[in-house]
C-alpha cells in the first residue's frame, strides 16, 4: 500500500521509489510486485505471482540505482531501502522494446486467427512497450501447428515465447512432468512427454497461464472473440471444493469457463472438470419443454401428472450433486409435509457424517506443519485441495503423511510417509498415528475421506477426532458432492441413500444410485438432458443448469458461496427454487409463495442456523476482471 | 527391458555420488547410450524409473545435448569437427572421403551394413591438431585420408571377426 499520509511504515517494510512514487513494501518483495502497488505496469511473460521467479524472458527490465549500469530484471530483484527504480528511463524503455522485438522474431503474427487475440499480453505489450516495426527480416522458425497436446488443449509452437510458465506450473504446482522443454536455445520448444497426450486433471490451467496464443483450449477453439463475450464470476458446480470460476457467454451460450483467482480456495487454479465440462449447457438436444408420456406439454399438465403420480406411493427422491441450499430448504418443507417419509439420495455423496462444527479451512492448510491425508485420493476427490496440499508441502515445508491402501497422486513427493492398511482399516491406521514423530509439532491438517465407501465413517470420524486432540490437529472431512455439506446441514440426507423398494421416483439430475430402482412404477425425471440411465420416464421436467441458476452452495470447508448466473433463462425453462415453490403450492404446503430468491434465502436463514449466511448475500458488485495473467493488471 | 543387468546396476549406483538425484541423469543416459548406441524412448523411461524421476524430465535433458543421440548410429560413429581450423586443414574432404568409404550420402546416415555413420560437430577444442575427430571416446588428430582408411579397415576387420 502507498504510505498513508506520511506515517512511518512497519518495521519489516522497506521504502523505495518507483518512477518518482514512494512505496513501502515488506522486505523481500520483488520490484515487479512493488510496482503493482502503485499501479505501474512492468510487463512480464515468465513471471507469475504463483510460480517461482525464473528471469527467463527479460521483458521486465528496469533501471535500478544504486545498481549496476545495466537494466535489471524486476521479477527477480528484491526491493531494498532507498532503492530508486525507473521503468520509464530511456535505458529501461529501450531494453524492453528490444526484448519485445526479439520475442517477435519468430512469432507468426497470426493474431487475426488466434484465439488469444484481444486478451493477449504479447499483443498488449507490443502496442504499449514495443517498436511499431521490426528490423529483423530473417526467415522465421516454422513448426507443425496446431499440435493437440490432449483432447482439450492445442499447442502452437510458433507463437510460443518460451516463458516456461506451463512447464514450471506442471513441475512446481501440479507435480507432473508430462510437459517438457525439448532441444535448446532458439530451437527449443514445448512438448508433451514422448508426444503422448496430457493426462493430468490439472492440465487446463496452462491455457490461462500462457501469456501468448501458444496454448489454447480446443473446446473453446474459434468459438468467440474475447471482446464479444460477457463474463461473470461464479462458483464451480462440479465438486465440493467450490472453486471460483469465470463464466463467459456469447449470444446466451456458455462458451468458456476460466479460473477466477480466490486465494481463500483455489489460488487461481481450477481442474479440468470445472474448466471443460460445460458443453451440455449449450446442447441443442437439451430438454427445454416439459413432457408427459413422451409428448411435449405445458408446465401445468406436467406438474399435475407429477403430483398425481407421486401421491400415495412410497417415494424416493434423487438429488443432483449441485442442488443449491435454497432448493434444499424448499425441498425440506415438502419433505416435512406432503412428501413425509420419502427416501432421499444425493448424487456423488460420500458417507461422511455431518461436521460437528467448524472444520479446517482450505487456506488453513498453508499454516500447517504437517498434512495427513486419510482414505482419499485427493486428486480425484477434491482436486484443488490436492494442489493446496502440494503447495504446503513443496513450498511451505509441511511434512506429508499419506494413509491409504494404494498409491495416490501425492506419493510423488519423495519424502512422503505412506501408511498402508487393508480397506476397512483406516480408523485403526489413524489411531496408530498418534505419537508419530512427523506429527510432533503442529498444527496438523487431517484431511479424510470415505475410502470410496470402504470405510466405517463413524468410526473413522471418531479416530480422526482422537488424533486431532492428541497432535494439535485440524480436521477437514472431504465431501465430494458439490453441496453435500449444505445437504447435511439441512438434514435431508442421512443414513443409507439407496432408493430400493420405492414405488415412485423423482430423479433430479442423474440417478444418485446409478439406476432407477426397478420397483418404481412411476418415474419423473428433472434434468437438463435425458440420460440412458433414466430409461422411459413418465414425466420429464427440464432443469436449469448451473449457468442459469441463482442460489448458493456450501463447500467442503463450510463456506457459503453464491452462483451468479451468466445466461438468461429462456422460457419455458424455470429455476429449481421456482419449480419447488410451485409444487409446494399445488400440494398446499403453507408459505410457499415466494416472489424471488431473496425471499427464499431469508426464509431459509430464519429456519436454520446452517443457512444464516443466506440472509445477506454479497452484492454482485462490479464485474471483476478475470485473472488471465495476474490480478493487478493496471 | 532395454538395458542389461550390468547397466542397470551401474545406474542404480549413481545417485549416491551426487547431492541431487537429478544430477545423475546425464551419466545414466551416457551408460544407456553406450550400451544401446542411441537413446530410445524405452531407455529414457527406464533411466527415469531407475532414478525415480519422470520420463518427461529425462527426455528434456536428452534432447538438450547433441552428445545424446536419439536416432540410431552405426556401431562405429565418427564425429568430425568442421569448424574453422579443421575446415581450413581439409575437414570437408575428410568427411567426403569417409562418406564415400562407408557408402553413405548424408551425415547421420547409417551404412547398409549397420557398421558406420559420420556426423559433423562443432569445435572440440583441439584446433592445433586440425583436422580432427572424436571416435570411440578418443580424439584422433591430424587426419589424412590414409589415417581414416586405417581406422575404417580396422573397424571392418573387427566387424568380420
Amino acid at each position: 500500500m502507498p504510505e498513508p499520509n506520511g506515517g512511518s511504515p512497519p518495521p519489516d517494510h522497506v521504502t523505495l521509489t518507483i518512477d518518482g512514487q514512494r512505496v513501502s513494501v515488506p522486505k523481500g518483495t520483488l520490484i515487479v510486485e512493488a510496482a503493482k502497488r502503485v499501479d505501474i505496469e512492468i510487463p512480464v511473460f515468465c513471471y507469475h505471482h504463483k510460480l517461482n521467479p525464473v528471469g527467463a524472458c527479460r521483458l521486465c527490465l528496469v533501471e535500478v540505482s544504486p545498481g549496476p549500469p545495466k537494466p535489471q530484471t524486476a521479477c527477480t530483484t528484491p526491493v531494498a531501502e532507498g532503492m530508486v527504480v525507473r521503468t520509464n528511463s530511456p535505458l529501461a524503455v529501450g531494453a524492453r522494446a528490444d526484448i519485445l522485438e526479439y520475442e517477435l522474431v519468430n512469432h507468426p503474427l497470426d493474431c487475426p486467427v488466434c484465439d488469444k487475440g484481444g486478451e493477449c499480453p504479447l499483443q498488449d505489450y507490443t502496442f504499449r512497450h514495443g517498436y511499431p516495426t521490426s528490423r529483423v527480416d530473417a526467415p522465421r522458425l516454422h513448426f507443425q501447428k496446431p499440435i493437440p497436446l490432449s483432447g482439450r488443449i492445442a499447442l502452437d509452437r510458433e507463437r510460443c515465447v518460451l516463458c516456461y510458465r506451463c512447464t514450471r506450473y506442471y513441475d512446481e504446482v501440479a507435480w507432473e512432468q508430462e510437459l517438457t522443454v525439448e532441444q535448446r536455445g532458439v530451437e527449443s520448444y514445448i512438448a508433451s512427454q514422448f508426444d503422448r497426450p496430457l493426462q493430468s486433471i490439472f492440465s487446463g490451467n496452462i491455457i490461462d497461464l500462457c501469456p501468448v496464443g501458444a496454448l489454447t483450449s480446443r473446446v473453446w477453439r474459434f468459438e468467440s472473440r474475447p471482446w464479444d463475450m460477457d463474463h461473470t464470476a461464479s462458483v464451480c458446480s462440479r465438486c465440493a471444493v467450490g472453486c471460483s470460476v469465470t463464466l463467459w457467454q456469447r449470444r446466451n451460450q456458455l462458451v468458456r469457463v476460466t479460473s477466477h483467482e480466490n486465494d481463500e480456495i483455489d489460488e487461481g487454479w481450477i481442474c479440468d472438470r470445472g474448466r471443460f465440462e460445460y458443453t451440455h449447457v449449450n446442447d441443442p438436444d437439451r430438454l427445454r419443454v416439459p413432457r408427459v408420456a413422451g409428448r411435449d406439454t405445458t408446465w401445468d399438465v406436467a406438474l399435475d401428472a407429477l403430483t398425481a403420480g407421486l401421491r400415495g406411493r412410497s417415494l424416493g427422491i434423487s438429488l443432483p450433486r449441485d442442488v443449491t441450499n435454497e432448493e434444499l430448504h424448499l425441498l425440506g418443507r415438502l419433505l416435512a409435509g406432503p412428501w413425509k417419509g420419502a427416501r432421499v439420495a444425493l448424487e456423488g455423496r460420500t458417507r461422511l457424517p455431518a461436521p460437528g462444527g467448524e472444520t479446517l479451512r482450505i487456506a488453513g492448510i498453508d499454516g500447517c506443519r504437517a498434512v495427513v491425508v486419510v482414505a482419499s485420493d485427493l486428486a480425484d476427490d477434491a482436486p484443488i485441495v490436492n494442489l493446496r496440499v502440494k503447495k504446503a508441502v513443496a513450498k511451505l515445508g509441511a511434512r506429508l503423511v499419506v494413509v491409504n491402501p494404494g498409491d495416490i497422486d501425492l506419493d510423488r513427493w519423495p519424502a512422503a510417509v505412506h501408511v498402508r492398511y487393508e480397506p476397512g482399516g483406516a480408523a485403526a491406521a489413524v489411531r496408530g498415528l498418534a505419537g508419530h514423530e512427523l506429527l510432533a509439532s503442529g498444527p496438523v491438517a487431517i484431511l479424510w475421506g470415505d475410502g470410496r465407501g470402504t470405510e466405517d465413517t463413524a468410526d473413522l470420524a471418531a479416530a480422526v477426532a482422537e488424533l486431532a486432540s492428541r497432535v494439535d490437529g485440524r480436521s477437514m472431512p472431504l465431501y465430494r458432492a458439490t453441496n453435500e455439506r449444505g445437504a447435511l446441514a439441512a438434514d435431508l440426507v442421512h443414513g443409507v441413500d439407496d432408493l430400493d423398494g420405492c414405488e415412485a421416483v423423482l430423479c433430479w439430475g442423474p440417478p444418485a444410485t446409478g439406476a432407477i430402482p426397478p420397483t418404481a412404477t412411476f418415474v419423473a425425471v428433472w434434468d437438463t438432458q435425458l440420460r440412458p440411465e433414466h430409461g422411459q420416464p413418465d414425466v420429464v421436467l427440464p432443469a436449469a443448469s448451473f449457468a442459469e441458476t441463482q442460489g448458493s452452495y456450501t463447500n467442503l470447508e463450510g463456506r457459503v458461496q453464491f452462483l451468479r448466473p451468466v445466461l438468461r433463462l429462456d422460457p419455458p425453462l424455470r429455476e429449481g427454487w421456482e419449480l419447488l415453490c410451485e409444487i409446494g403450492q399445488r400440494l398446499e404446503v403453507p408459505d410457499m409463495d415466494f416472489a424471488g430468491i431473496f425471499q427464499v434465502q431469508r426464509a431459509a436463514a430464519q429456519a436454520s442456523p446452517a443457512f444464516s449466511a443466506l440472509a445477506d448475500p454479497p452484492a454482485p458488485g462490479p464485474v471483476p476482471t478475470p485473472v488471465l495473467y495476474g490480478p493487478a493488471r493496471p | 527391458m532395454a538395458l542389461s543387468t550390468h547397466a542397470i546396476e551401474e545406474i542404480r549406483a549413481l545417485p549416491a555420488r551426487f547431492p541431487e538425484i537429478r544430477s545423475a541423469v546425464m551419466p545414466a543416459l551416457d551408460i544407456a547410450q553406450d550400451e544401446l548406441g542411441h537413446l530410445t524412448q524405452e531407455a529414457m523411461s527406464e533411466v527415469a524409473e531407475l532414478l525415480k524421476l519422470d520420463p518427461g524430465y529425462v527426455e528434456g535433458v536428452a534432447t538438450f545435448y547433441t552428445l545424446f543421440r536419439l536416432e540410431p548410429t552405426g556401431k562405429h560413429h565418427f564425429s568430425v569437427c568442421t569448424n574453422l581450423s579443421c575446415t581450413l586443414r581439409g575437414a570437408v574432404e575428410i568427411c567426403d572421403h569417409i562418406k564415400k568409404r562407408i557408402g553413405v550420402d548424408e551425415f547421420r546416415e547409417v551404412s547398409a551394413d549397420g557398421l558406420f555413420s559420420v556426423e559433423e560437430v562443432e569445435c572440440l577444442g583441439a584446433c592445433e591438431y586440425a583436422p580432427m575427430m572424436r571416435y570411440q571416446h578418443r580424439y584422433h588428430y591430424d587426419l589424412t585420408t590414409g589415417s581414416v582408411d586405417e581406422l575404417i579397415d580396422r573397424a571392418r576387420e573387427e566387424g568380420d571377426a
